[in-house]
């Protein structure tokens, strides 16, 4: 937490440009199973909101639908009242189940590529490491990664990406207390440059202010 | 780096380090190749005649054979999710890694189809043909894998349905290339003509095939 704080008060990052999200009378199920309807959600910048509820109650569905990935049976979604394929893709970090690294391969080179897809300066990947801590392994393939470190790596591809909109499945779910706190951290400053903050999770996150939305109370 | 050379260039490097790199699909065209003329026999017209065909047909089995890994892996550990999210358009994007995937695990195929040539004793010329033919058919090859190996991206057993999508449309591809060798040894002139034939198939593919692979990640994402 502390050379998270340090990384961004030595290089202050630039305010992000307004977005909001907004859905409306959204409908979402999985084969018969209805996940959710008329559900409505509004985010101005700097908020964030927790996902909870049991396993099975649409949490992930719902964060692939504000994604894009799938189709909503009913309802709206918007970013800046353009439908998310029109804004989206330079405006959403993804943060799945899984974190998109291959057993050879080492945090370094992942993160180069993500850099070059995301067109981040490689610059930026040692600070995003140091945000989470995980600089000392930079060389180590991730098939030897803990589950946490694999998560934390995962994290630093979403700073890396510098895009206002987080939409994070189950961001603490492997980490320990201090990866936590950084995750707390990264939030906390993210929010203080104008962005969104959308996570699914089970475990309770303490973030100062954020909205929760049970999916099992539906 | 630029995002499609960063895709190429990352394939290539994942297929070299995780994946033997070309040793697969090339171990596995040798094998098939060696023992094909133990099951035909000792006939050496009867081998000459039969070893454009049979080495068409082996180089098409082993780029199949790692089609399921190659839409398979990103799925599972999500970096498909991520090329969904990028400015750049899908189809550019699994274009630049099916070739980058290509480019670092099939190069054997054509010299070993040269040397399978002169093994199965077609002359020097109708081997190097077959070779140039192989080449010119390992584009289409490879697309076609990677759109079946997109379509079964994520489910069980996916290999089964891989063979049955991409065979039927590698059939094309699969009769030129082993034409042009075939021409070669008889002698005619329609060598040229088949190894055109060849080149014009992978070039189409290379223009559609990307569409196709896109809308089947998407399909399978969504």
């Amino acid at each position: 937490m502390t050379s998270a704080s340090l990384s961004q008060t030595a290089k202050p990052a630039p305010a992000f440009p307004a977005l909001r999200l907004d859905v409306s009378e959204l409908g979402l199920s999985r084969g018969d199973t209805v996940l959710a309807s008329d559900l409505a959600l509004a985010l101005g910048p700097g908020e964030a909101v927790l996902l909870t509820g049991r396993n099975g109650t649409g949490k992930t569905s719902l964060l692939r639908a504000l994604a894009g990935f799938i189709e909503p049976d009913a309802g709206a979604i918007t970013l800046n009242d353009e439908p998310p394929a029109m804004a989206a893709p330079e405006a959403i970090a993804w943060l799945g189940h899984a974190d998109g690294l291959k057993p050879g391969e080492t945090p370094r080179s992942a993160l180069r590529f993500w850099a070059d897809l995301y067109g981040q300066p490689r610059t930026a990947i040692m600070p995003a490491l140091r945000a989470l801590e995980i600089d000392h392994l930079i060389d180590r393939p991730a098939a030897r990664l803990s589950r946490g470190q694999q998560r934390r790596c995962g994290l630093a591809r979403i700073v890396l990406a510098d895009r206002p909109l987080w939409l994070l499945d189950e961001p603490a779910g492997p980490l320990d207390a201090e990866g936590r706190a950084c995750l707390a951290a990264l939030v906390a400053t993210h929010r203080a440059r104008g962005g969104l903050v959308i996570a699914a999770t089970h475990q309770p996150l303490d973030w100062p202010d954020a909205r929760s939305l049970d999916m099992g109370r539906l | 780096m630029g995002v499609l050379t960063a895709i190429f260039a990352r394939e290539a490097r994942l297929a070299w380090a995780g994946g033997g790199g070309a040793a697969g699909p090339a171990a596995f065209f040798l094998a098939a190749i060696t023992l094909a003329p133990l099951a035909i026999g000792p006939a050496a017209d009867l081998l000459a005649a039969a070893g454009p065909g049979i080495l068409a047909f082996a180089a098409l089995l082993s780029v199949l054979q790692s089609a399921e890994r190659l839409f398979g892996d990103d799925f599972a550990d999500g970096t498909l999710d991520l090329y969904l999210l990028t400015p750049t358009s899908l189809a550019a994007l699994c274009l630049a890694k099916v070739m980058g995937q290509a480019s670092a695990t099939l190069w054997p195929l054509p010299l070993i189809g040269v040397l399978g040539g002169l093994m199965y004793g077609l002359p020097p010329l109708a081997a190097l043909v077959l070779g140039a033919a192989l080449l010119a058919a390992i584009p289409a090859l490879a697309l076609i894998a990677g759109f079946a190996g997109a379509l079964a991206a994520g489910i069980k057993r996916g290999g089964l349905l891989i063979a049955l999508i991409a065979t039927p449309m590698m059939v094309p591809v699969l009769i030129f290339a082993a034409g042009a060798g075939r021409s070669a040894f008889a002698g005619d002139e329609r060598a040229v003509a088949n190894l055109l034939l060849t080149l014009a198939i992978s070039l189409g593919t290379v223009a559609l095939a990307p569409f196709g692979i896109a809308a089947a990640v998407r399909g399978r994402l969504g």
